[in-house]
């Protein structure tokens, strides 16, 4: 899967929803948009953004967790069901008071009570290796609505500033530092391990080791608004010195614009005062409202992995940003004209 | 039938026998609450004592020895209380003296049971509900 199901779907989905002129077309609709997502969820079972195809340690302790729990709630339910229909339907008879009883006591009180407890004596611990502490490099990672704010440091104390994307390095613990600008969110790579609330004010903790290498999704888990759907990231886990080697440009500023159109879209930048809200090292943007965009072109996706980085999609981005993501803290700038916008593209998607 | 303070109306209450049975029935209406009352004790304890220790003394990630045998010691002699508790309301409940497990006469004899029966299986609930939120002390190693 390149592109994400739920892109696909929603790439999809208001060209096949257009011409609804009665009510045949609706239900076809509703029912080819149903068909679409339940394709979207059975994808999901393999896909990059699947709790049951864990990609690094800590999410490969849940899957086995979720795995055997299912399993012994399945033994449970055929052994119950199975039980029932015994009584019921294969040997109906009547049962002595004591028979009653003990089954009432043994089944519905002291098993229940001493399974539990295995299970709880069993999961219990597997919290605490989710909680040990990392290798050295920390990210600390800000819910904003609706977006993340990533800032990588590393145990020299060196810093670089990125947004909507978190890079690994893969057989490494890395410490996530998590917090939430002003309502909260949760903090949730399914591939890679279990998810953790973002609360404003607050600090919170958690590590996780990726396995591989590859390229993974993570999701806000906490409803948080308008778009919090659309609050997505990228996640790509990299061998070590790779990540070391991106991290390293990742701290340093931005190149300059090489074409001719791109140094017109950087003259745009500048001139509508994008840099009020945004960072782009090395020029004299450095506004902190929205995500730092130095290395933008070099992301995986823009708008919380709303769309992809190409120069027609940021120039879509920048001209139609509230009928992409409503109620998002941009403004829309729906003024400029075609040409400009492109320009603005070939700027960013530049911005290597 | 000669006793002057019955003679006159045999179904007349005696005040001295049904003071001193209500006085016995109220004392251990109040009995079957304390097992639930322990458990939620124990329970808003480990919690509070948990959060003001890790936040205050224990520096994150630090052990947490001092806290977790506390917590064993506490939820131990809990326990040991519930126990007694259950012990007790069993006796009350005189389940194997008559095998009787429906108590619902208005009379004294099954209000008493009634009342050890209710506390009996309360306490049953209540032991195995601090069982549980002592186990993530044994298991949790950490503030974290
Ligand atoms: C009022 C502040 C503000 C101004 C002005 C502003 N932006 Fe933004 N921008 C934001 C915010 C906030 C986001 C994050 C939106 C989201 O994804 O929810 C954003 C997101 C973006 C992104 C996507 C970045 C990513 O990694 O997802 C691009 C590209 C962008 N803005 C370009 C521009 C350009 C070009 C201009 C000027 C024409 C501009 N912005 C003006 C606040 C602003
Ligand atoms: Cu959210």
């Amino acid at each position: 899967m390149h592109g994400g199901a739920e892109r696909d779907v929603m790439a999809v989905m208001p060209v096949a929803c257009m011409p609804q002129t009665n009510r045949q077309t609706a239900a076809a609709c509703r029912r080819a948009a149903g068909c679409l997502a339940m394709l979207a969820l059975l994808g999901a079972c393999e896909g990059r953004q699947a709790v049951l195809n864990p990609a690094g340690q800590d999410a490969a302790v849940i899957a086995r967790l979720f795995l055997g729990m299912l399993t012994g709630a399945v033994i449970l339910w055929l052994l119950v069901a199975g039980l029932f229909l015994y009584v019921t339907v294969f040997r109906v008879s009547h049962m002595p008071r004591r028979w009653a009883e003990s089954l009432i006591v043994g089944g519905g009180v002291l098993f229940p009570t001493f399974v539990l407890a295995g299970l709880l004596s069993y999961s219990l611990p597997l919290m605490s290796s989710q909680r040990t502490g990392g290798d050295g490099l920390v990210v600390h990672v800000r819910g904003e609505q609706w977006w993340w704010r990533v800032t990588y440091e590393t145990p020299q104390g060196n810093r670089a500033v990125s947004a909507n994307e978190v890079r690994l390095p893969a057989g490494r613990r890395t410490e996530f530092r998590l917090t939430a600008d002003k309502v909260i969110h949760s903090f949730w790579i399914p591939a890679l391990g279990g998810k953790t609330d973002m609360i404003p004010g607050r600090e919170t903790v958690m590590t996780l080791e990726p396995a591989e290498t590859g390229l993974f999704r993570g999701q806000c888990a906490e409803f948080c608004g308008a778009s919090h759907a659309l609050m997505a990231f990228e996640v790509e886990t990299m061998a070590p010195d790779l990540f070391d080697e991106w991290l390293r440009h990742a701290a340093s500023d931005a190149v300059p614009p090489a074409t001719e159109a791109a140094r017109r879209g950087a003259g745009i930048f500048a001139a509508e005062g994008c840099g009020a809200c945004h960072t782009v090292r090395g020029t004299p943007a450095l506004g902190r409202v929205g995500p730092d965009l130095t290395h933008v072109g070099s992301r995986h996706s823009i708008g919380a992995a709303l769309l992809p980085v190409t120069a027609a999609d940021l120039a879509l981005w920048v001209g139609r940003t509230g009928h992409l993501k409503p109620d998002v803290e941009m403004p829309q700038y729906d003024h400029l004209l075609p040409d400009a916008l492109l320009d603005l593209g070939r700027y960013l998607e530049g911005l290597k | 039938m000669t006793d002057p303070a019955r003679s006159h109306d045999a179904t007349s209450p005696r005040p001295d026998e049904d003071r001193q049975a209500f006085a016995e029935a109220s004392e251990s209406l109040w009995r079957i609450t304390f097992g639930p009352a322990l458990w939620a004790l124990h329970f808003a304890g480990s919690y509070g004592v948990a959060a003001i220790w890790c936040a205050k003394v224990a520096a994150k990630g630090q052990d947490i020895a001092p806290l977790r045998l506390g917590f064993a010691v506490v939820t131990l002699a809990v326990l040991a209380a519930i126990g007694w508790l259950g012990w007790r309301s069993w006796r009350q409940w005189d389940y194997l003296g008559d095998r009787d497990y429906e108590n619902a006469g208005a009379n004294h004899e099954d209000r008493h049971q009634f009342l050890g029966h209710a506390a009996f299986l309360l306490s049953i609930v209540s032991f195995v509900g601090v069982v549980y939120t002592g186990l993530p002390v044994v298991f949790v190693q950490a503030c974290r």
